[in-house]
């Protein structure tokens, strides 16, 4: 009986964890493009 | 060569090797629920998001607290890594939320009391990061960002209460009691993990801000003649 239950939705969990994946992913890219061009910066004054 | 690594990359490290345990165990080991079925399982991920977004917003307004009492550019640098960091998390909550949303309520988006308050705490954030890319000078800035996260903070405890304080569509908070242990267990071992890698985040913005100060220190001196030239 399946009356109450939701089923599938494997895509909606998998949307959700890729795209936090890659939001996480993509800040911390970010981060660290960010402190490099800090890095290069310093270097060249 | 010196290729020391830095202390917080190893908590950056922790957390990617925590987020991958915890999440395989979220999708893989733990039961589906008996009502949500499958989808249950963003819960594993949006909650430690959730979570680790407020902690941020905490540290931030702990951050402007001691900003504004001592004035020590590290508060100041905090501040800044804290409310980046929340913000992606806030973010990405939302988003998490909205696809948890769209399979059990069968809406994207609901102007619920819970909802509404996350992206009105998103857009205070937004706000107050703005704000400080407008101010000018050093100090008068740490000032006003410390300030306006400080008026931020006050919607925090209305995220986290709300569900209880009103009628919600959002469930309130559930009791570890309550839950099967295999369900337990991917929640918390993914909230240590967005803890740490919130840390991560939070140290790394903060050294990027310092740097920053450190720089525009720096080149001063270089302006200086400009300056004099033009009060001639």
């Amino acid at each position: 009986m399946t009356e109450g239950v939701i089923v599938g939705g494997w895509g909606f969990v998998v949307a959700a964890y890729c795209i936090t994946a890659v939001g996480l992913v993509a800040y911390a890219w970010s981060l660290h493009r960010r402190t490099q061009q800090q890095q290069a910066r310093k270097d060249k004054s | 060569m010196n290729r020391r690594i830095a202390p917080e990359h190893w908590v950056g490290l922790a957390a990617v090797v925590l987020i991958l345990t915890g999440s395989t165990l979220g999708l893989f080991v733990a039961p589906a629920e008996r009502h949500m079925g499958e989808v249950q399982r963003i819960m594993y991920v949006h909650v430690p998001t959730a979570w680790s977004a407020l902690l941020c917003f905490t540290c931030a307004f702990i951050a402007a607290i001691g900003s504004l009492w001592t004035g020590r550019e590290r508060w100041d640098a905090t501040l800044v890594g804290a409310a980046e960091a929340g913000v992606v998390l806030n973010a990405l909550l939302l988003v998490q939320g909205s696809l948890w949303g769209r399979a059990t309520w069968g809406v994207w988006w609901d102007w619920d009391v819970r909802l509404t308050t996350s992206l009105v705490l998103l857009l205070l954030f937004i706000g107050v990061l703005s704000l400080r890319s407008f101010a000018s000078g050093s100090d008068r800035r740490a000032s006003l960002t410390a300030v306006a996260a400080i008026v931020a903070y006050v919607d925090v405890p209305l995220v986290y209460f709300c569900v209880r304080w009103w009628r919600s569509l959002h469930q309130i908070q559930s009791s570890p009691a309550t839950v099967d242990p295999l369900m337990v267990l991917p929640m918390r071992v993914n909230a240590i993990a967005m803890a740490l890698l919130s840390t991560w985040f939070i140290v790394r913005r903060a050294r990027l801000e310092l740097a920053r100060r450190r720089a525009n220190e720096t080149a001063l001196p270089d302006r200086l003649p400009l300056n004099e030239v033009h009060h001639d």
